[in-house]
């Protein structure tokens, strides 16, 4: 199998590796009048985690924060092509808020909200559902479990989330995002202000959360992609050079600037 | 949706709201001007003669008072206030800096009103006893200091509020001073004193002239308070209409003028030749205050490319 | 011959050794001026100030020369003008400032609103109080056909609105983007995120900037002359002329009478108090930021 090819949308993928739960097609951004990506086509698939790598420029957070319009907060910045999501255009979705509530993000520096642990987790709860307090705490509880930070911070929910660690910061990070049931998760490099262990259980929390989850993350760390991830794009200069399962990327790279890039030859 | 709609349309009037200010400012200016606009035209800022009594408005005498107190407070404040800002970057012990800091501050927050009775009842007196009448009597046959500093010692006068002005805009121009001279990147300053050179010349050749567009910036926004300060250059000028050569005669300036005789202005003419003093003072401070703005505006782009 | 230049490079350094000796006295002789302002001020201010002071300031009313008087109706109409200014003056400059920060990036028309807004709004912040006063004497002294306490507290919310709008923006603009990204990504609409992460990420700030307002208000002068004028008794409806502590201040100081010298001496002390109480406030607050 060709590597770079995509299946038809139509067609039914492979059961063995998810249907795509985003399409990306034809996908090129401008930030001004400088192009940052190329006709991107990618699928991101249903319960998979899908990493991004290429050297730094390459577009890879350019193209994750293409996928929940966030890069519409600042002017000057437009997007050209498809993004379906099951099926519906997500550039041409009416309502951006609705749509970012379905797809959670995590960032590379953890970004805790000025409140409480408790209310940190509630904020994005509370945006779309109105629930009894009982509820909302078996939520919270919940999400923070899943980010495997409950047994840390338990005692001390209505502490400021500012007063956590970095590691904790960024996990409390992860049960914001997941607190609100997402469809999709988007992590851009959400490890690389992180210490060895912190970043240690955040990839293994990955790979838990990809059982419920479709996982895109963005990463510089070549041994992280082939740890946490289910399929890899590698890309250059604002355009997608190879595409595949990780395995195969990383044992049997079809492009040589794929090979060269994660030989460490360049980037 | 709505709401956002809504509190968008919210913070699109407040901001009307300041340009309406600002708007209403000029015009209430120029509308409340035009009897003197009419009667004197452009003879008004050229003419000296402050007659109420006659009906005859001349403007010249507070715009000289204006601009001769600032130029005293402006040439005593800037290198005094580059002064404090270089012993508090460089050479103060570093748990006095704080409390110094503050205390230079505290100079700011001081209202105008406490400079002019403190300037009025204690500094005046003092000011004229200690330093106008040894001064006056040292000058007496040196030619141009004759004139100068020659004449009475009253205590209150020209030079007077121009002191107390330098020391109100002091804070200014220091603050501004260190927040420039923290943009200095240290590679530079270590580059130099890696060569060998001394503080003085660290300062004098790399920090300080790295920062001259900044303090110019921050000079000029002190210039602009220090023209339009009413309260303690009103008790301390001496409120003379009249332009004398010496610098420790009495005068008045723009703002003096306004505050005192407005409640007495009885005549429309009157009253239109104080606002009229008030456009002036407007052009004045605005022509100074948008050139500060765009000095220290180009100092925060560089700080954003750094 | 290698002695001689080796000398020659002694003397050299030795005098940049001087200099820079000189320069270091220099600017501690700098320092040691602006401190002796300041102790030469407080000092005479609190030596006049506190002989007199007396509870009588607080319970009875400026009086004519001779009789005993107090500054009840100066304080009463001061705080009464400078809350009237800050209720009314504040979130209208929280809005604007907001507007700048959070909304001038949006789109292009609203960068170029933004930047004349932004110009507009420094110059009044350090345009002259006696002008801006002017302004308000034309538009509502004028009309109404006397001097009033409103008229007072529009003049002092002139002052307010800038300063608040300019703190406000400097504060908003030093919250990190990565928190309203964050905010969004969670599908929080763009107002949703300013009311309930900006702001709260800011609030020590903004607070600090409306403390600072006050604490320029209470001693403001110049506009009050044209606007509240004065007034002998207290007055409870601000639709009259209202007494304020600088005008007192300033019409008894320049009065040849004794009496009428020291109240304007505790009014300064006074006004002084409560606006260092105020900045210093003001500055824990915004270390507590830091």
């Amino acid at each position: 199998m060709n590597a770079t090819a995509l299946e038809p949308r139509d067609a039914p993928a492979p059961t063995s590796s998810g249907n795509a739960k985003i399409d990306i097609r034809n996908l090129s951004f401008h930030y001004g009048a400088t192009r940052a990506l190329k006709n991107i086509s990618v699928p991101l698939r249903e319960y998979k985690v899908t990493a991004f790598i290429g050297p730094s420029g390459c577009g890879k957070s350019t193209l994750l924060r293409a996928v929940n319009r966030i890069f519409e907060l600042y002017p000057n910045q437009r997007a050209e092509g498809e993004i379906f999501m099951d099926g519906e255009d997500i550039l041409k979705a009416a309502d951006v808020n609705l749509l970012r509530a379905r797809i959670g993000m995590v960032f590379q520096k953890p970004t805790p909200f000025p409140m409480s642990i408790y209310n940190n987790i509630a904020y994005g709860i509370k945006l779309y559902e109105r629930l009894p307090r009982s509820e909302l705490d078996g939520r919270i509880e919940d999400a923070l479990k899943r980010a495997a930070l409950w047994s840390e911070v338990k005692d001390k929910l209505n502490t400021s989330g500012l007063s956590l660690s970095g590691g904790q910061q960024q996990r409390l990070c992860i049960a914001r995002s997941i607190a609100t049931r997402p469809e999709v998760i988007l992590m851009d490099e959400p490890c690389s202000a992180l210490d060895p262990i912190s970043t240690a259980k955040i990839e293994e929390l990955i790979g838990e959360l990809a059982a419920d989850y479709t996982i895109v993350i963005v990463t510089h760390n070549m041994q992280q992609a082939s740890r946490a991830s289910d399929y890899t794009v590698f890309m250059y200069l604002g355009e997608l050079v190879e595409y595949g399962e990780t395995e195969k990327i990383f044992t049997a790279p079809g492009k040589k600037q794929t090979e060269q890039y994660i030989t460490g030859r360049f980037g | 949706m709505r709401s956002e709609v809504s509190f968008r349309w919210l913070g699109l009037s407040a901001a009307f709201v300041i340009t309406l200010i600002f708007a209403g400012v000029l015009t209430s200016l120029i509308a409340g001007s035009m009897p003197a606009l009419k009667a004197f035209g452009f003879g008004f800022i050229f003419d000296e003669t402050w007659r109420p009594t006659r009906e005859r408005f001349g403007a010249l005498g507070p715009i000289y008072g204006t601009l001769v107190t600032s130029l005293i407070a402006i040439l005593i404040a800037v290198p005094v206030g580059i002064g404090i800002a270089v012993f508090l970057t460089e050479f103060c012990p570093r748990t006095l800096r704080r409390p110094i800091g503050i205390a230079i501050e505290l100079l700011a927050g001081i209202p105008s009103i406490i400079y002019g009775i403190w300037g009025l009842f204690v500094f005046a007196p003092w000011f004229q006893l200690h330093i106008q009448e040894p001064v006056i009597s040292a000058v007496g046959n040196i030619p141009v200091l004759e004139t100068l500093f020659g004449g009475t010692p009253f205590g209150i006068g020209i030079f007077t509020a121009g002191l107390i002005l330098s020391i109100m805009i002091l804070p200014f121009i220091a603050a501004v001073t260190r927040d420039v001279l923290q943009t200095v990147p240290a590679v530079l300053k270590e580059a130099s004193y890696g060569l060998g050179a001394t503080s003085w010349e660290v300062m004098g050749r790399v920090s300080l002239p790295y920062c001259v567009s900044g303090m110019v910036g921050g000079a000029m926004l002190a210039l602009g308070r220090a023209l339009g300060e009413t309260m303690a250059v009103t008790f301390v000028i001496g409120n003379a209409h009249r332009i004398e050569p010496s610098l420790f005669a009495p005068g008045t300036s723009i703002s003096a003028t306004i505050a005192n005789e407005f409640a007495e202005a009885t005549s429309p003419l009157y009253t239109a030749a104080l606002i009229e003093m008030g456009l002036v003072l407007f052009a004045i401070t605005f022509v100074v205050l948008a050139g500060a703005q765009f000095m220290l505006r180009r100092l925060e782009t560089a700080k954003g490319h750094k | 011959m290698k002695k001689l230049t080796a000398s020659r490079g002694q003397v050299l350094y030795l005098r940049r050794r001087l200099a820079n000796f000189a320069f270091i006295l220099l600017s501690l002789a700098a320092a040691l001026f602006g401190l002796i302002w300041l102790g030469f001020i407080l000092y005479a201010l609190v030596k006049n100030g506190i002989t007199a002071l007396s509870p009588r300031l607080f319970s009875q009313d400026t009086a004519p020369p001779g009789s005993p008087g107090g500054l009840a109706n100066a304080i009463y109409g001061s705080f009464v003008m400078s809350m009237l200014a800050v209720l009314a003056g504040a979130p209208i400059g929280l809005l604007g400032g907001t507007y700048l920060a959070e909304y001038s990036r949006t789109s292009r028309s609203a960068h170029a609103l933004s930047f004349v807004v932004r110009f507009i709004n420094d110059i009044l912040l350090s345009a002259p109080s006696i002008v801006t006063g002017l302004f308000i004497y034309e538009f509502v002294v004028v009309p109404m056909g006397h001097f009033s306490g409103l008229a007072g507290a529009l003049s002092l919310m002139v002052i307010v609105i800038p300063v608040v709008a300019r703190t406000t923006e400097n504060m908003l603009l030093l919250v990190p983007d990565g928190l309203r990204e964050a905010a969004a990504a969670l599908g929080a609409p763009r107002n949703f995120i300013v009311k309930t992460i900006t702001w709260k990420a800011a609030k020590a700030g903004i607070i600090t900037g409306i403390l600072l307002a006050v604490a320029r208000i209470s001693g403001e002068t110049a506009p009050l002359l044209f606007t509240a004028l004065n007034n002998q008794f207290m007055s409870l409806n601000i639709a009259r002329p209202a007494a304020s502590l600088p005008v007192v201040i300033f019409q008894y100081a320049l009065s040849p009478y004794q009496d009428w010298h020291d109240l304007a001496w505790a009014g300064a002390f006074l006004v002084t108090a409560t606006v260092l109480t105020l900045s210093i406030i003001a500055r824990i607050l915004d270390k507590k930021r830091t």
